[in-house]
């Protein structure tokens, strides 16, 4: 643990005071249906943490990422529908410790969570995004996420398009349509902008992240949240022409082998019966 | 030459009937095109050709029942959504390329390879089994947000009126980790 970790825990001892979970036996999930999660830390001044993803109630993680840095977003986990306990900690820090922060997420079966530290150390909080899977044909959506301390107050466009005004640190928008098609995405603040091309195909939704840049200024990160298909088939597909099904008209591949082995059998018998013969005949 | 006759017997495989070449679909930004589709536990090794729509809007089968098709107007396998791989259980003579699609399992790998000699591996969810008349469009076409995978072939009754299987089956497979 460094000395930055050691002082954000100490900075939020009241925090730690807190029981990591709530012991309580929760009901087993009985619904079937899975969701997405990705975590990700968005908090510019807060060093890198291991995150937990606990499903309510079991003390084994789900799913633990180590050393998560600023900027970090983990792919998408298909998981159980219901309620889970996400938990971070300081990297490296044991995993029985109390968390730096801790909140409890319910997962409804087909959605998709981000689950993100977002803020400043001091005011660290950890954000659940529902994050959207389809956009309407022939569009695609954005939605912006504000997590830049260097410009806090940014404008955010795709092309021609604002995405974002005045958009302040940590805020999130909502998602909007724009134009499917090769884009450019560009954030501006009062001293920094920052661009990157973007490819938004028909029917997928996207997270840009304003982030602080590695040494200064700002840059931006894209998210594919999630993509369809731009046109969809109607209905089931004819991918079979019933050479295999019973009865099959054209004498049917079955029949086929049927003959091919009693044509196989007949001549092994012929070849049997003969070497028997001539055996028979030698010994005579 | 008996081998050959049984070669004789099941790759002689007609179709259908006259099928329109699939109509070339935009390209999708994101991974290469997919080239090949090898189930080792099937014993699966394919070519993949294009696959679009035909005047009815329903997803073309592949013209040849010993190979695979991608839904080319769909995310390609290894991007994020769901990439569509049909092929047929049988053609008017034999087995064709998923005739044992229905007996994958959970957990089941799938590689397929792409254009750009890069390979993806995807793993068995579930496989199942749908009426036609009840296809689940969204849950097989719908947006997903991983890289996703479904293998579709046919199952069920062979209705010989219509020269068609009853039910779909899907094999449903996510990018492994």
């Amino acid at each position: 643990m460094n000395q930055r970790t050691r002082r954000l825990l100490l900075a939020l001892t009241p925090a730690l005071a807190a029981p990591l979970i709530v012991m309580a036996v929760a009901p087993a999930t009985t619904a079937a249906s899975t969701g997405w999660v990705r975590l990700a830390h968005l908090s510019p001044d807060t060093p890198s943490v291991d995150v937990y993803l606990y499903s309510f109630g079991d003390p084994d993680a789900e799913l633990t990422l180590k050393h998560v840095g600023y900027g970090a977003v983990s792919p998408y986990q298909q998981v159980a529908a219901g309620r889970y306990t996400v938990a971070m900690r300081g990297a490296g820090a044991d995993p029985d410790s109390p968390p730096v922060i801790s909140t409890n997420v319910e997962l409804t079966g087909g959605d998709a969570l981000t689950v993100a530290g977002m803020g400043r150390t001091a005011s660290l909080t950890i954000k659940v995004l529902e994050d959207s899977l389809s956009a309407p044909a022939g569009e695609a959506t954005v939605r912006v996420v504000q997590a830049s301390l260097q410009e806090p107050v940014v404008d955010v466009s795709a092309g021609a398009e604002s995405l974002a005004s005045g958009l302040h640190f940590p805020d999130v928008t909502a998602y909007s349509p724009v134009d499917p098609g090769s884009s450019t995405v560009r954030a501006s603040g009062t001293a920094d902008d920052a661009s990157l091309p973007v490819e938004l195909a028909a029917r997928s939704t996207h997270t840009i992240v304003v982030l602080d840049g590695k040494s200064s200024g700002i840059r931006l990160m894209e998210l594919t949240d999630a993509s369809g298909s731009s046109s969809t088939p109607v209905g089931g597909v004819n991918t079979g022409l019933g050479g295999t099904a019973p009865g099959a008209t054209d004498a049917g591949w079955l029949a086929r082998a049927g003959w091919i082995a009693s044509a196989v059998a007949a001549f092994g018998l012929i070849a049997l019966i003969r070497r028997a013969r001539s055996s028979t005949a030698e010994r005579a | 030459m008996i081998l050959a006759l049984v070669l004789a017997g099941t790759a002689g495989c007609g179709t259908g009937g006259p099928v329109a070449a699939p109509a070339r679909a935009p390209v999708r930004p994101g991974v290469a095109e997919p080239a090949v589709l090898r189930i080792p536990s099937l014993g699966v090794d394919t070519r993949l050709e294009r696959l679009g729509l035909d005047k009815a809007g329903a997803l073309q089968p592949p013209a040849d029942p010993q190979e695979a098709g991608w839904f080319a107007a769909g995310p390609a396998p290894g991007d994020i959504g769901p990439a569509v791989i049909a092929g047929h259980v049988d053609s008017k003579h034999g087995p064709a390329v998923f005739y044992r699609l229905a007996r994958l399992h959970a957990g089941d790998r799938i590689f397929v390879e792409r254009s750009d000699g890069t390979t993806v591996v995807f793993r068995v969810r579930s496989v199942e089994t749908y009426p036609k008349a009840a296809f689940p469009t969204a849950e097989v076409y719908g947006p997903t947000p991983e890289a996703a995978l479904r293998l579709i072939t046919c199952g069920g009754r062979f209705d010989r009126s219509r020269q068609s299987y009853e039910d779909n089956v899907v094999a449903y497979a996510a990018v492994e980790a």
